[in-house]
């Protein structure tokens, strides 16, 4: 995979893809975390009056990535649609379209706090709703981080998580990441316009950025 | 003479005033059915000078109708009530039997419906009041009547959106009430011609300035040990002692300060230094709670206070009586604002005002000096009105069609003949009126967003949900989420930004409202809070800009350092300073106004450019990003940028191409435009400035009264708005108008204009340092700064590391 990350985590091998998601070949299944579709409908709802197009647009990045994996499965780590108010026609049917599109993938979200509001997505999905954990040894899926307890590794969303980097010359960037602990990891956020929380990775955590069209380890 | 006039002078003289020249003619001109402007500093008498004229017509007319008459503009709400007080006493005094109200944003609702009911004869308001009640159809009738409509504080609101509102809402009115005459009250400025146009009464309308002629005297607290004075910094704690000196000897005083945070941190300051004062030293500032300051301002007018530490919340109205001594700590920026605050003393027009500057770093002790020549020379800084900002004409639009329609053609001739419109395109205008009707292109298909209803041209608003949400949204005054400060046992203190709480955890101290405090728990948009001893460890921040260097001030600076170059050390502050420009001179060398002096210096962070135009801040920030930006095309780099108001500092971790790039047009104006417009898409400015465009434009709801959480999954950033918007609608001109007047009046593009035309004719002088100059060494300390990059995100990123979180160190213990 082109800018693909490979890295080994509990005897598996895992690859950091630059879309901001994560592909695990032995279960031919792409994992991503807060998608958030629908955010500005849901804005548009409250009367915001926004143009249109980041759902298509999130999808068709989505889309290139099964496509690109030959992924059978698609694991959805929570906030798959924003908010009730974002089920808007216009997100539903571009949503159905695009699942119609890979009619045979398999989809799990496991559901997160802002699903818990919008609600389960329409059955005509055909998307397989679970509450965390959802295990598939050695991993545990999740929507939020947990400590350092359980069996197995858990992987997670929910934080939008975005690293500070400084360098010589007072240079600062702020930037999106992965985040690998001992016990668990975070995902990125996979919504164009979720906006991400800066964190404060502790030592023995690996994290890793994008950075035009690559994924790169920071140290 | 005039019955009426008679019955107001003899008012006057019961007050023990004599009718002053301005005021006369300010009365006679109203009374001949005239427009205009008066100007003249604080404590003049403006208010009766342009109250009169209705009071004298008022009085003579036998048969006066129950109809409004006057409505009064204030850009103050906190100053509103003190002036209907005021106008109400002088209509009693002519037994005229007019009744003053207030209409403000305090307003209960019985009583506005009690004023469309049975209308007073004079409404004092504010901008957005005003326009909300243009927003009802019934004001159709309330205006009809109107005589006059006077806008305080003018030269307040001409620099402002809010300016822009009043300007569209004096337009509306004259189409009400087509004999209306306009009366502007302002400070003196620069370009009062402008000032005058702005209010749209026509080309018959005049100028008249007010008699009062006082002497300013501007000096400064002479720091004693000038080797140990800080050359950077903006605290200024050294000077404390004499600060406290200055307050004892005085019998009153103010202390301004030129941000909330600097006036928590001197009243703290004074208060721990001088326990016995404690009582007699009082703190206002804007975040404060109104019923704080205002018993902040009793005690001044009481003399319980001796002092106050403020900042420019005492700068406009307010009636007190002069003090005796006022203080302004670190530069005022501007020989308007030394004007305005200096006027604060001794109001006794047979004495002079006299302003003491207190420097925070050496070299405010130049701009004192060279403040003191300023206003010797009257060189005061212009207003610049604001051009045509679709965002508020959005707004209106909507105000206009809630308050019973308009014809498209009608209300296009209306707004251009505002001085903020008048040169408004005809595509702009359809563009407009489409994007509030329709939603705009990018919107049509969603018919949500049609917000006017349109019938042959006629445009109205039938939607009730869309009338409430407009009506609460009326105005341009952006504020950033805040939250009410409030003792765990229930008084309110006043408000901090939400930034600033949702950085601490309960325990945490801070000080506000000049008390130390510690955090209890957040709960539903109040920060609860109880006082505490030992030591603080935070002060909030407020954002909002910080105010530049002006160009009247700068040039004086430049005078005076050129005098400084060539030997001339002329007054106490110039002697005082005197060494650390010496020692500018010996490392490196001090710039005369026909000189660019660029600075090079290699330091453990990595290499420095420094240069020195003396332009003000702002235009120093689109400065820097242009030249960076200009250099950074020679070669792959990546500069971080600093400014301050005399320089910027570009540093780059290897070493720049500067003699190359200045062979090749580095300071060249051509093609200015098109370069900062490339350079402004590598920084963030034009994505903050979106947020308040947005906001006015009715693009992003605020929320009800007393509903923020319901909508909280639903607000968004300002920067995702802009995001949104540049992605999926890139020809919206709402973007334009943002990046538009981020170039002008963030980063002032006239001035980088004429300073690179300076640039470009001066003598560039190119020193390597083997150590900062004292000119050169606040921009190495200065935190804030941008980022411009030619290189790839990969590259700079290999040079980076992670800030990994250490354990929490144990606070010390007080």
């Amino acid at each position: 995979m082109r800018g693909a990350f490979a890295l080994g985590v509990r005897g598996q091998e895992l690859l950091l893809l630059p879309g901001k998601a994560l592909w695990w070949p032995e279960q031919c299944a792409l994992v991503i975390a807060d998608p958030h579709l629908g955010k500005t409908a849901a804005l548009r709802a409250a009367r915001m009056p926004l143009p249109g197009g980041s759902t298509s647009e999130d999808l068709d990045r989505l889309s290139a990535m099964l496509d690109a994996t030959g992924a059978r499965r698609l694991i959805v780590l929570g906030d798959l649609l924003h908010a009730r108010e974002g089920r808007a026609v216009r997100t539903l049917e571009a949503v159905s379209r695009w699942r119609e599109r890979h009619h045979e993938l398999e989809i799990i979200l496991v559901r997160g706090n802002h699903d818990s509001r919008a609600g389960d997505p329409p059955v005509e999905w055909s998307i397989q709703c679970v509450d965390e954990p959802f295990a598939l040894a050695p991993f545990r899926f999740r929507h939020t981080p947990d400590g350092n307890g359980g069996d197995g590794y858990w992987i997670a969303g929910h934080v939008h998580p975005a690293v500070l980097l400084r360098g010589p010359a007072r240079l600062r960037e702020r930037l999106p990441c992965f985040l690998f602990g001992p016990a668990g990891a975070i995902l990125p956020s996979f919504g164009t316009l979720t906006g991400a929380a800066l964190v404060r990775p502790r030592e023995g955590e690996r994290i890793f950025v994008t950075a035009d069209g690559a994924v790169l380890e920071v140290r | 003479m005039r019955p009426g006039r008679i019955r107001l002078e003899n008012w006057f003289r019961s007050k023990g005033w004599e009718p002053l020249r301005h005021q006369r003619e300010t009365w006679e001109a109203y009374l001949a059915g005239e427009s205009g402007l008066l100007h003249s500093p604080t404590g003049s008498g403006k208010t009766m000078a342009v109250w009169g004229g209705p009071l004298i017509e008022a009085a003579e007319s036998r048969d006066e109708e129950r109809a409004l008459r006057v409505v009064w503009v204030t850009p103050l709400r906190a100053l509103a009530a003190d002036l209907a007080q005021g106008l109400q006493e002088a209509a009693d005094g002519t037994g005229c039997g007019w009744r003053v109200e207030l209409r403000t944003g305090d307003t209960p609702g019985s009583a506005r419906a009690r004023q469309m009911r049975s209308a007073p004869h004079a409404l004092v308001t504010t901008p957005e009041s005003l326009s909300l009640l243009l927003s009802y159809p019934e004001s159709r009738k309330l205006f009809s009547g109107l005589r006059l409509v006077a806008v305080d504080e003018w030269h307040e609101l001409l620099g402002s959106r809010r300016g822009v509102l009043t300007e569209l809402a004096l337009a509306r009115l004259r189409a009400l009430s087509p004999a209306l005459r306009t009366w502007g009250l302002s400070a003196t400025i620069g370009n009062l011609d402008e000032a005058l146009e702005a209010l749209g009464c026509g080309a018959a309308a005049r100028i008249i300035r007010g008699d009062l002629r006082r002497e300013i005297e501007v000096d400064a607290l002479i720091p004693g040990e000038m080797e140990r004075f800080p050359w950077a910094g903006h605290l200024g704690a050294r000077l404390l002692p004499q600060v406290l000196q200055a307050v004892e000897e005085a019998g009153s005083c103010l202390i301004f300060t030129n941000t909330r945070a600097q006036a928590e941190t001197w009243f703290r300051m004074m208060v721990e230094a001088r326990p016995d004062l404690a009582d007699r030293i009082g703190l206002h500032h804007g975040s404060l709670d109104r019923a704080g300051r205002e018993e902040v301002e009793r005690g001044l007018k009481e003399g319980r206070l001796k002092c106050v530490v403020c900042t420019s919340s005492l700068d406009l109205g307010v009636d007190f009586s002069p003090v005796e001594r006022v203080l302004q700590i670190g530069s005022p920026r501007g020989v308007a604002r030394l004007l305005q605050r200096a006027g604060r003393s001794g109001h006794d027009p047979a004495r002079s005002s006299r302003i003491t500057c207190v420097p925070t770093h050496a070299f405010e002790l130049v701009e004192t000096a060279a403040a003191r020549d300023a206003v010797s020379e009257g060189a005061i800084e212009p207003r610049r009105p604001v051009r045509r900002p679709l965002d508020v004409l959005a707004q209106h639009l909507v105000t206009a069609a809630l308050g019973g329609g308009f014809h498209a053609e009608e209300m296009y001739r209306e707004v251009r003949s505002t001085r903020a419109y008048r040169d408004l395109p005809r595509e702009d205008w359809e563009w407009t009126l489409d994007f509030v009707a329709r939603g705009g292109k990018a919107l049509r298909q969603y018919p949500e967003y049609r917000r006017l209803e349109e019938t042959d041209g006629f445009y109205t608003v039938t939607d009730r949900r869309i009338a409430k949400m407009h009506r609460l949204s009326v105005g341009t005054i952006v504020s950033d989420a805040e939250l009410v400060v409030r003792y765990a046992g229930g008084g309110k203190l006043g408000s901090v930004e939400e930034s600033f709480v949702s950085r601490m955890r309960p325990g945490d101290r801070f000080v506000f409202a000049g008390r130390l405090l510690e955090l209890v728990r957040v709960r539903d948009g109040e920060a609860l809070v109880r006082r505490t001893g030992g030591s603080a460890t935070a002060i909030p921040r407020w954002m909002g800009g910080r105010m530049p260097l002006s160009s009247e001030l700068a040039r004086a600076v430049r005078r005076r350092l050129e005098q400084a170059r060539d030997g001339l050390y002329e007054g106490p502050e110039m002697e005082a300073v005197r060494p650390v420009l010496e020692l500018q001179k010996s490392i490196s060398k001090i710039p005369g106004s026909g000189e660019l002096l660029i600075e090079r210096l290699r330091s453990r962070e990595g290499h420095h450019l420094f240069l020195y135009p003396f332009e003000g801040r702002l235009a120093h920030e689109g400065l820097a990003a242009l030249l960076a930006y200009r250099i950074s095309r020679l070669q792959s780099v990546t500069f971080t940028l600093a400014v301050n108001d005399y320089g910027i500092e570009m540093l780059s971790a290897c070493e720049a191409p500067l003699d190359r790039a200045l062979k090749e047009g580095l300071l060249t104006p051509e093609r200015l435009d098109e370069d900062i417009a490339a350079s402004l898409n590598c920084v963030e400015m034009a994505r903050r400035q979106f947020r308040e465009i947005a906001r006015v434009a009715g693009l992003v709801f605020q929320g009800y009264p007393g509903s923020p959480k319901k909508l909280k999954q639903l607000q968004a950033s300002s920067g995702l708005l802009y995001d949104v918007f540049a992605r999926y609608d890139p020809d919206n001109l709402l973007l334009r108008q943002a990046r538009e007047e981020v170039l002008d009046r963030q980063l002032e593009r006239e001035r980088m204009r004429q300073a690179l035309e300076r640039m470009e004719r001066s003598t560039v002088t190119v020193l390597d340092l083997d150590r900062p100059s004292p000119l050169g060494f606040p921009l190495m300390v200065e935190r804030l700064r941008e980022k411009l990059s030619s290189e790839k995100l990969e590259e700079r990123i290999r040079r980076m590391q992670v800030q990994f979180s250490t354990p929490r160190r144990r606070r010390k213990a007080a």
